[in-house]
């Protein structure tokens, strides 16, 4: 780089204009769910006068986990409703981990409530503990609404156990998607006997009235964002394959036209779930980014096959329809806040960072873009990579296997070596799961910060 | 906190169970054992009467001493509990639920359990100091109010 100091503070101060990092709002989130346990709480807390004995702390605990258990259980749903807020400040990935780990959390409840307020109905009834299944079978006849719950209660085993890691690495993502989507019967059935049975809800109108539109206003969130918002989307964009491009082995890039693209608001680094109309391929939707800015007349995504949906990309013929939900995703440029940045690329983790490295805003030697991959071959879109670079001064870095398949290091002292600033730089990341891993320690050994290492993952 | 910063599944798991645990076992801990209404010794039937309570009747005595006196009607989240009670010789001999909640399979299973360790408290105590019987909190304090509440015009 020749440029002189004062030049290089000008352009810097040009770009800094046009960065303007916006703040995930995960935090405030975070304290609001925090905030409504304690009123769920706060709730039994009220309606509570005393607790006699043992008996009396069996279904009292039995108590306070159904109710956080509906409380989350409403929560857990909101999060899969795909909420632009969630989807693209939080970040898609974040906020599915978010929904694995309530989900889980949640289920734990639901199945703690059954057992304790079943035991504690025994011990009420004079029974003991080995009585607790004929207790549930006489309170299913009896109180209202538990058959419906007892069968909701049935669908979330068969949901937990599907999702629980060796199982749901058998079972074809199809499979385990589509018992996942039970979710919303299980949901909807275990609703009532919240309300009918619940002591608080029938002595506390306003608790009811609240619970009604918790449930009320995710139902009508996830209407709208998962199945209005499409479909408003898609018959306004009239998205088709427009052709299929073999990029490296292996590697396959597909171009969609359509309608005024450039009006459903993508950035470059989001992605969208793609289904395409294709026999073999209508039920089920991927997560796949853009791997170019895009334009008014056409969107490119590029793909490795990897799996069977994936694989069977490269048939699809030019004119086949396409079914897309988006934009998601929240690692954009609203996530930079400094003026240099790095973009580090493993294998096809290209696609977003291709699109990053081309829009991102930043004088010349700002950006710089490390791009891994197995062998020069692998390298998929290099041609245009090299392109950007000239055009706008960015430095693009390569670090493939050497001839012997020894990997190449990427370590904090060999980065800090390639970029001796590094540490000044934000870092947007994308590849495997192990490999994205290694360069965060590495970044951090180099003195990069973790809020300005940002990476999306959908591996979990 | 960063994805990709390590953090063991397990430690979370455990923290997790961890935290709810004792958080649900502190909660269960900070209850009193016993309604604050026990030590309510007069019901005062004037300020819950009206919408919630009919007064309480004497019922007739008869030579030997027996009395039979019916309590107020008190209003619980429920529904409506009272109580008769027999004295003989000033002592509380029977205690009888005139009205107890049996809206729902629910109440019938409380009050099948409750209301007779309700009666037999009371007929031990030979007052209304008597302890809520769990998972009948109501019922119990509605026993409770109509017992004390027989009581009174009984003495008085």
């Amino acid at each position: 780089m020749t440029t002189t100091l004062a030049g290089g503070r000008a352009a810097r101060r040009q770009t800094m204009r046009r960065i303007r990092p916006r703040r995930s709002p995960a935090t405030v989130l975070l304290l609001a769910v925090f905030a409504g346990a304690v009123g769920v709480l706060w709730l039994w807390w009220m309606n509570t006068p005393s607790i006699a004995d043992q008996n009396g702390k069996i279904l009292n605990a039995g108590r306070i986990t159904g109710l956080l258990a509906g409380y989350l259980m409403a929560l857990v749903v909101l999060q899969m409703a795909r909420v632009p807020a969630l989807e693209r400040r939080v970040g898609s990935d974040r906020v599915a981990r978010w929904h694995a780990m309530s989900g889980r959390y949640t289920l734990c409840l639901v199945f703690a409530h059954v057992f304790l307020i079943m035991w504690g109905y025994a011990l009420q009834a004079g029974k003991s503990l080995g009585d607790i299944v004929q207790q549930t079978i006489d309170s299913i006849n009896q109180l209202p609404d538990m058959g419906k719950a007892a069968i909701g209660t049935g669908l979330f085993v068969l949901i937990g156990l599907t999702s629980i890691g060796p199982v749901r690495r058998r079972l074809p993502y199809d499979a385990w998607y589509h018992v996942h989507l039970l979710t919303y019967g299980a949901v909807f059935l275990t609703f009532w006997h919240q309300i009918t049975t619940g002591n608080d809800f029938a002595v506390e109108p306003t608790a009811k009235t609240f619970w009604y539109a918790l449930y009320g206003s995710v139902t009508a969130l996830v209407i709208w964002y998962r199945i209005l918002t499409p479909i408003r989307l898609n018959m306004r964009h009239h998205m088709r394959v427009e052709a299929v491009i073999e990029e490296a082995p292996g590697i396959v890039s597909v171009l969609i036209g359509g309608r005024k693209l450039h009006r459903m608001g993508a950035q470059a680094g989001q992605f969208f779930r793609w289904r395409f109309l294709a026999p073999g391929m209508r039920f089920s939707s991927h997560p796949y980014s853009l791997s170019a800015a895009p334009r008014p007349d056409m969107l490119r995504i590029t793909v490795k096959a990897i799996g069977d949906h994936s694989a069977r990309l490269r048939e699809l013929t030019p004119g086949t329809r396409v079914w897309a939900e988006g934009p998601y995703g929240a690692m954009t440029a609203q996530r930079r806040s400094r003026g240099k940045v790095l973009l580090v690329a493993g294998g096809v983790g290209i696609t977003p960072m291709r699109a990053l490295f081309e829009t991102l805003p930043g004088a010349a030697g700002d950006i710089t873009l490390l791009y891994r991959a197995n062998t020069t071959q692998d390298l998929a879109l290099w041609d245009e990579l090299a392109a950007i670079a000239d055009d706008r001064g960015a430095r693009l870095m390569y670090a493939v296997n050497s001839p012997d398949g020894e990997r190449p290091d990427i370590s904090a002292e060999r980065l800090r070596q390639k970029l001796p600033d590094i540490d000044k730089h934000d870092v947007f990341m994308c590849g495997p799961a192990g490999f994205a891993q290694s360069v965060y320690e590495a970044l951090r050994g180099a003195g990069v910060p973790a809020r300005r290492i940002h990476h999306e993952s959908f591996e979990m | 906190m960063h994805a990709l910063r390590k953090n063991s599944p397990l430690r979370r798991i455990v923290l997790a169970s961890a935290a709810t645990v004792s958080g649900m076992v502190l909660l269960l801990s900070l209850k009193p054992h016993s309604t604050p209404e026990t030590a309510l010794a007069v019901p005062a039937p004037s300020s819950s009467s009206g919408a919630g309570t009919s007064g309480g009747s004497s019922g007739g005595s008869s030579a030997s001493g027996t009395r039979t006196v019916t309590g107020d009607t008190i209003q619980t989240r429920w529904g409506p509990v009272q109580v008769r009670i027999t004295l003989k010789g000033g002592r509380l001999t029977e205690v009888t639920a005139v009205q107890y909640p049996t809206d729902n399979p629910r109440d019938q299973e409380i009050n099948s359990f409750a209301l007779p360790r309700l009666r037999s408290e009371a007929l031990q105590a030979q007052s209304a100091n008597i302890d809520t019987v769990s998972g009948a909190t109501y019922t119990s304090d509605g026993y409770r109010q109509s017992l004390q509440s027989a009581l009174d015009s009984a003495g008085g």
